[in-house]
This record gives C-alpha cells, sequence and structure tokens, in this order.
C-alpha cells in the first residue's frame, strides 16, 4: 500500500504542472486589462507599463511561467496585483475557512446519508423510502445559496437560534492558531465557549452545504444496498438464519458503503470549489470568496494559486478514499 | 475565550454572553457595541492593505482617514478643508506657493512629533512609488518641490497654480519617516507597510482579519483636540446588502455603507435606524464613441440625446436626482440654469435626418457590466428609447477588466459605455478632468473624447485661483460639453447609508461619504 501511495504522491508532480500550464494558458488567453485595472483609473501608460514590469507582466508568458513555477519550489505562489499581498498568505489565512466548512458538511452528509440509505433500502418501497426520496429530490434540486438565505431567515431571524454570518461574534478573539479550524483550536485551547460559539456559527452554512452530498450519498447508498441484498451471500446468510440486523450492519453495510466511497470523494472536490454561494450569504471568510473577488478582477495570481490548492485538495481526498477501499474491502489490492 | 484588549468586556461578562442560550451569539455585538462606545461599520469592502501610498478604493480611504492624518481634512457640505497636521497655512497670490505650519502637538503613534521631514518624506515617497492617490498631485508637486523650511514649516512650490491644491491634500497622507526608513527592505517600505503602520491619526489598528474585520482602536498618543466618545470602531465585511440591513434593524452594526435602494426601502419607518440618502459627487453617464462609428457624427448624438427617455431614467434609479450637464449637482462653478437635452423626438428625428442615416435602420452596441442590474435596467431604456429613431441596439454584458480593456481605442470602444464616475475630491476639475480631457483618452473614465477647446477650459479651471473666475470658467466648460453631446448625461444617485439612533455627531460630506471619519462621532 506505501508504494501505491508514494506512486500517486508523485502523481501529484505532472498534476501540478499540468494545472499551472492550464491556467497560465486561461489567463494569456483571456481579454481583459488586469494590470490597468489594478493600476487604477487615473493612471498613465508608463504607470500601469511600471507596474506590469513590477510584477514581471511584462516578460513573455514562458519567463513568466518559469518565475512562477521556480517560485513554487520555494512556496511562493505569486503576489495579488490588487491586495498586493502574498497569494500564498491571502490561502494560509482564507484555507481553513473553507476546508472547516467542506468537512462540516461532509461529515453531517455522511453521518447521516449513510444510515439512511441503509434504511431506506431496507425498508424499500415503504413509507420511510419515498418519504427520503422526495427529500432527497427537493435536497438535490434547491440552490445552495437559496437554501442559505431561508436557513438564515428561519433560525437566524424568526427563532434567533443562531448567527446570521461570520466564523465568530466580533468580539471574540480566536483562539491561538493551530489548525486555522476554529472548532478543534478553541477545544485545544481549552475554551469551550469559544468552541460553542464556532460551532453556532457552522451550523448554519454547513447545513447548506451538507444538503445536497447527503441527498446524493442517501440514494447512492440505498441503491448500492439493494444490489448487495441480492448477492448470493446474502442470500445465504439468511438462509443460514442470522440476524437480519447482523446480516445488515455486517456485510451488507460494508460492501455497500464502497460504491458510495467514491461519490464522497467525488463531493469533497466539488464542495471545495463550490463554496462561493454560501460563504457569500454567510460572510464566510473563505477560498471561495477570495478566488471570485480575483476572477472578476482578473488577479490571475490567486486564481492560479486557488485552482492548484483546490487540485491537489482533490487529489489528496480521492487518494484517501482509494486507501479507505481497502481497508473497508480487504478484497481491493493496489497495484 | 479571549476578547479584545480594546473592548473593555470582562470575561465573566463573555462567558454569561455564552451562555445565555439560543440568543447568545446574535447579541454580543450589540451589547458590547452600546456598553463600550465601539463602533460596527457594515461594508461590503476588505481593506487591501494598510500602505496610504499604495492602497485604493473606500475601505481603504476610511482606514487611511481614521489611522492617518493628512495636511488638511475635508469637512462639510459642500466641502470645505480643514486643519489637520497643518494648523495654518498660506498660499501666494499666483497660487503656486503655499506654506504650511504644523500643529506642534502633532505626533506619531510612536511618541514622536510629526516634523516637516516627515510630510516631506511622505510626498516624495508618494511620487516615487506613483500608486494609490499620487495621481491628485502628479506633475502639480514635484519632489523638489516640496521643502521643510523648519521643524514645523512645509512649503510647497507647485509646478503649475492649481487651484484644487487643498482639495487634494487630505487624500495623502503622512508617514513616520524614521519608522518607514527602518523597514524599507527592496521595495521602499511597501511589503513593511501592508499590515504595519507608521501614523499618527486619532486610531491604531488593533487588530485584523482580512476578509472578516478591522479593529482600530483610540490611539494612546492621540493628539487631534476635540473629537466623540469613540473608543474604537470595527470595520466588518458583510457581503450581502440584505445582511448589512438586518444588522443594522438587530444593533449589531452601527452605520452600514452599501445599502441599495430597494435595502433603504425596507428601512424607512424601521425604529431606531436612521437613513441618510444625500446628494453625492458620484455621476452616472453614458458616454458615446464620439471617434468612431456613427456616434462620431454629433448629430446622431444628439438625436440619441433627445431620444432618451430620462424619466424613465430617474425611474430606474431608485433614490437619485437627473443630471443637468456634466458636472455634479451642487459642485463648485455647476451651473443648475444650463439647457440640456431632455426628451423631445421631434428635435431627436430633425438630428438624425442630419446623419448618413436619416431613417435610422442601423444597429448600435452598448455594454454594461455583467450582473450590475441597475445598468442592465437602463441599457433596456436605451433600447426603448432608440426604438423611436428606428435604430436599434445590441445589448452585451461584460466583465469589468474586459470593459476596461474595451477603451484601449476607438475601434475597439463600444458605441454607448455606462459609467459610474465618483469624485475623488471636491472640486469640479476632478470629475471634468478625468471625465473630459483628451489626456485620459485610452482609459475608462474618457476613452475617446477629445475637443481642444473643452481641454483648453479644463486646463484654465485648474490653474486659475480667482474663485469666479473659475465659475466663469466651468459655466462655459458645462456649455461646451453640452454642445458635443459626448455623453447621455444621466443621474446622481443619493448615497445610501443607514445608521442607529444612537450615533451622534454625524454630518455629510458629499466626497467619499462611505470612507466615514469617526473620529467626531460619539455613541450614547
Amino acid at each position: 500500500m506505501l508504494q501505491f501511495i508514494l506512486r500517486r504522491l508523485l502523481m501529484l508532480i505532472p498534476v501540478i504542472i499540468g494545472l499551472t500550464i492550464i491556467m497560465f494558458a486561461i489567463a494569456r488567453l483571456l481579454p481583459g486589462d488586469p494590470v490597468g485595472l489594478a493600476a487604477g483609473p487615473n493612471a498613465t501608460q508608463a504607470e500601469i507599463a511600471a507596474l506590469a514590469a513590477e510584477y514581471g507582466l511584462d516578460q513573455p508568458i514562458w519567463v513568466q511561467y518559469w518565475h512562477y513555477v521556480t517560485g513554487l519550489l520555494h512556496g511562493d505562489l505569486g503576489t495579488s496585483l490588487l491586495t498586493r499581498r502574498p497569494v500564498a498568505t491571502d490561502i494560509a489565512a482564507y484555507l481553513p475557512a473553507t476546508l472547516e466548512l467542506v468537512l462540516a458538511a461532509m461529515a453531517i452528509a455522511i453521518v447521516i446519508g449513510i444510515p439512511l440509505g441503509l434504511v431506506t433500502a431496507v425498508w424499500r418501497n415503504k413509507w420511510p423510502d419515498y418519504l427520503s426520496q422526495i427529500a432527497a429530490i427537493g435536497a438535490i434540486s434547491m440552490p445552495r445559496f437559496f437554501l442559505g438565505l431561508l436557513l438564515q431567515l428561519c433560525f437566524a431571524m424568526w427563532l434567533m437560534w443562531l448567527p446570521l454570518g461570520g466564523r465568530l461574534p466580533i468580539i471574540v478573539i480566536p483562539p491561538p492558531t493551530i489548525t486555522g479550524f476554529l472548532t478543534i483550536d478553541s477545544l485545544l485551547a481549552g475554551e469551550w465557549s469559544t468552541f460553542t460559539l464556532a460551532l453556532r456559527h457552522l451550523a448554519l452554512p454547513a447545513i447548506a452545504m451538507s444538503l445536497s452530498p447527503l441527498a446524493t450519498i442517501m440514494r447512492m447508498m440505498r441503491s448500492s444496498t439493494i444490489e448487495v441484498m441480492q448477492q448470493d451471500y446474502v442470500m445465504t446468510a439468511r438462509a443460514l438464519g442470522l440476524a437480519p440486523r447482523l446480516i445488515i450492519t455486517k456485510y451488507v453495510a460494508r460492501n455497500a458503503v464502497s460504491a458510495t466511497l467514491t461519490v464522497i470523494g467525488l463531493y469533497f472536490g466539488w464542495l471545495l470549489g463550490g463554496t462561493v454561494l454560501v460563504e457569500t450569504v454567510f460572510d464566510w471568510p473563505g477560498l471561495g470568496l477570495y478566488a471570485t473577488k480575483a476572477i472578476v478582477s482578473q488577479d490571475m495570481m490567486p486564481v492560479i494559486g486557488v485552482a492548484l490548492v483546490i487540485g491537489l485538495m482533490f487529489v489528496i481526498a480521492n487518494l484517501i478514499i482509494d486507501v479507505l477501499y481497502g481497508i473497508i474491502n480487504p478484497k481491493v489490492r493496489y497495484s | 475565550m479571549k476578547t479584545s484588549p480594546h473592548l473593555n468586556l470582562t470575561r465573566r461578562s463573555l462567558l454569561a454572553l455564552a451562555g445565555v442560550g439560543l440568543a447568545s451569539t446574535v447579541f454580543p455585538r450589540a451589547m458590547f457595541a452600546q456598553n463600550t462606545a465601539v463602533m460596527v461599520i457594515a461594508s461590503g469592502q476588505d481593506i487591501p492593505n494598510f500602505d496610504p501610498h499604495t492602497a485604493t478604493g473606500y475601505s481603504a480611504s476610511f482606514f487611511m482617514r481614521n489611522v492617518y492624518d493628512p495636511l488638511v481634512r475635508v469637512s462639510g457640505n459642500p466641502p470645505e478643508p480643514v486643519p489637520a497636521l497643518a494648523a495654518s497655512w498660506e498660499a501666494s497670490a499666483d497660487g503656486k506657493e503655499y506654506t504650511f505650519k504644523l500643529n506642534p502637538d502633532a505626533k506619531f503613534h510612536s511618541g514622536a512629533p510629526v516634523t516637516a521631514d516627515d510630510v516631506v518624506y511622505s510626498f516624495q515617497r508618494a511620487l516615487r512609488l506613483a500608486k494609490g492617490n499620487s495621481w491628485m498631485i502628479r506633475d502639480i508637486v514635484t519632489p523638489e518641490g516640496v521643502t521643510a523650511v523648519d521643524a514645523g514649516t512645509v512649503k510647497f512650490t507647485l509646478a503649475v497654480p492649481f487651484a484644487p491644491f487643498l482639495q487634494v491634500l487630505p487624500w495623502i497622507f503622512i508617514v513616520e519617516k524614521a519608522v518607514v526608513e527602518a523597514n524599507l527592505g527592496t521595495d521602499d517600505g511597501q511589503t513593511w507597510l501592508l499590515t504595519n503602520t507608521a501614523a499618527s491619526g486619532p486610531f491604531t489598528v488593533g487588530r485584523f482579519q482580512p476578509g472578516t474585520l478591522y479593529q482600530l482602536a483610540r490611539a494612546e498618543t492621540a493628539w487631534q483636540a476635540g473629537g466623540g466618545n469613540l473608543a474604537g470602531v470595527i470595520w466588518q465585511i458583510i457581503h450581502e446588502t440584505a445582511t448589512q440591513r438586518l444588522m443594522i434593524q438587530r444593533g449589531e452594526a452601527q452605520i452600514a455603507v452599501d445599502l441599495t435602494s430597494e435595502d433603504m426601502d425596507a428601512l424607512k419607518d424601521a425604529p431606531g435606524v436612521v437613513r441618510v440618502l444625500e446628494p453625492e459627487y458620484r455621476t452616472f453617464s453614458i458616454k458615446m464613441n464620439t471617434a468612431y462609428g456613427p456616434c462620431s457624427d454629433i448629430n446622431m448624438r444628439k438625436a440619441i440625446s433627445y431620444a432618451t427617455n430620462y424619466q424613465a431614467i430617474i425611474d430606474a434609479a431608485g433614490y437619485a436626482e437627473l443630471m443637468t450637464g456634466p458636472l455634479p449637482n451642487g459642485i463648485l462653478g455647476f451651473n443648475p440654469d444650463l439647457a440640456v437635452y431632455r426628451m423631445d423626438l421631434d428635435k431627436a428625428k430633425e438630428h438624425l435626418a442630419q446623419t448618413k442615416t436619416p431613417e435610422g435602420g442601423i444597429k448600435l452596441r452598448m455594454v454594461h457590466v455583467s450582473g450590475l442590474e441597475q445598468q442592465r435596467r437602463w441599457a433596456l431604456i436605451m433600447l426603448d428609447s432608440l426604438k423611436a429613431l428606428n435604430i436599434d441596439l445590441e445589448i452585451m454584458p461584460m466583465n469589468w477588466p474586459d470593459m476596461v480593456a474595451a477603451c484601449k481605442s476607438p475601434e475597439t470602444f463600444p458605441d454607448l459605455f455606462p459609467v459610474y464616475q465618483t469624485a475623488n475630491y471636491g472640486d469640479p476639475d476632478n470629475i471634468a478632468y478625468a471625465a473630459y480631457h483628451s489626456s485620459r483618452n485610452g482609459g475608462w473614465q474618457n476613452a475617446v473624447y477629445h475637443n481642444p477647446e473643452v481641454d483648453a477650459l479644463i486646463e484654465a479651471g485648474r490653474s486659475e485661483v480667482d474663485t469666479n473666475k473659475r465659475i466663469e470658467i466651468y459655466h462655459k466648460f458645462q456649455e461646451a460639453v453640452v454642445a458635443d453631446a459626448p455623453d447621455i448625461f444621466g443621474v446622481l444617485e443619493k448615497r445610501r447609508l443607514a445608521m442607529r439612533d444612537n450615533v451622534k455627531n454625524y454630518h455629510f460630506t458629499p466626497v467619499a461619504s462611505n470612507a466615514i471619519e469617526v473620529f467626531g462621532l460619539s455613541m450614547e
């Protein structure tokens, strides 16, 4: 397995090179005048040219690319034209917020989706199944930002149970940064009240993000459970008189969850790249908002940096999923 | 859990807040803001960085106005220069020499006094970097032209007479030379000043989380006399205007600066909320391609100007006033009696008859910023207006960077180009020079319009120091521009701010009114 993991990690190199080449090419092909925009409406042509030279944007694209790649080796992701801050510093500030949100959403989706999929498969064509199916279609088809607004209206405005947005109340100083996840860092610092506050702030955006993957995981789990339940070894187990609960939990669920893992891996990447609307609605200071501002201004260094980080995350998440296959199903062999 | 040292909130009270159950995450902001005179301002714009000589945008202006000091500040309506670091000043009769006496009490946050050397260094650094607001003094102030007469006196010898000089000074901020020099690095201190300050303003940076909030606290060394009772202020980034509105309604923010007309409607009669709806020096007009295509014919431009449904434009604008010519209503030299185009289809057809296409039958292209609903509405009004002339209009939503790129040449500039222009300083020269002087051609503020007579009037207006003569010049300027019809003069949108009724001593100034100067404000 170690060889397999190392091989997959080595595959990250072509992924990084491919991503940077594609992003650089897009940046070059796009119309627009990002330097002129960053220089401001009152800049002279000489000032615009000076700014372009300062950021190396007057160089041929292959020279720019070479500088970028050599910078990458030193952890330098370039500098934002608009904020003039290093992109790596910005991403380090925004990524933990997005990761915390996505992981919380995935946790909700997995913890509820898998058992619900099992239950609906076992009670196939009965009312819990029908009810779940209808709810799943609703959850998949509802746009996340709209769901976010509804949740805000209901739980923050009417019931006033949860806050409107942000990661913490502005009066609270965040705990010392260790992981960047406010929930974990507050626990590590022993600040229980901060943990509670962070959890309350996380609840609504995480729920808004989780419903679509929850519904998909549930449906996937349902169909694969039904398929597994029709396998010969399950029939044999039944014929041998094993308890139905034991058959479901020990033999069916374990096999059915393998197929669902693929969906979980794919959804992780999808959520990472698609947080912007929820982040906007809940003022969640994450990567999605950062990338969107950069895209709108054609500030390409942050865009390339974010694409790179999300790409890497996606590959790593799928590597973890592949490893999990083997843990859950020993029949899987790595090659 | 720790709270900010600047908030004066005890651990016990904060724990109590955290424990009061379901509403505990909703109300602390309001309670803390009311009990400790820390004001929360909700805004959609992040502060790009802390360098007063490179950062731009209204969020940066808010930061600089409260953390740094300029020589003079701007106050009142109409805006007038008032003392800041400079306690007094004198100008020579020809408007080329200005001498400023610094306030002897002025000191930086480090405790060091503000000297003439710091002022000279700051102006020279701004000019050297040629970023941020330096364009305001470009070709006016030269590095050699600013000198320290003594520790408390600075003299400017301008390259050319520049009547709005005192109006641009509020936007050039003074840094502490010794601190910047100690952190120069390889880029003139730019990297260090991204997240550090060398300032003398009434507030210092307490803490900040990019993309979330910036907390300023009253400087221990604050030397400015008077002021309100604020111990601090928080610039909180709230992207959705609807959320800003909710925060104002619930008392979680004391001021919201990015509200839409719909938000302002919703806040009408809201308890405890004061709406501020004031005309600002921010114009909306639709520029025509005077150098290429059908609109290069003055008769076509006049036909379009007369065909435009101005009533529909003002109706779609929400809280706004129709413009009367190229200058913002109320600014120095503005002529309220100027004869401008209003909808008159007979006159429109008369002018169309004098073009190469007297029956219309052509298609024009209008772009607008993608996603900006207000501009899309105005584009639809133009589509409808031009139908009366048998002219079709192709409406193209575009990203702003693409629109900026389209301004580089007359060939790529669309026939109709909607644009907002905000006065950065309270003088007619700002809009006149940026929007109508031919030296700006190729930029989005004035991509193609070029008229030597108008150029000469603009140059005369900025160099004339006699106010009455300036007014005369700007009257002529307005007549010349209207006669040329380079723009469809649209609306002056009112600034839409909302604040809680416990905010006191607020006075509106029509320049950078969303970059609020909080020093004078109090909270009850």
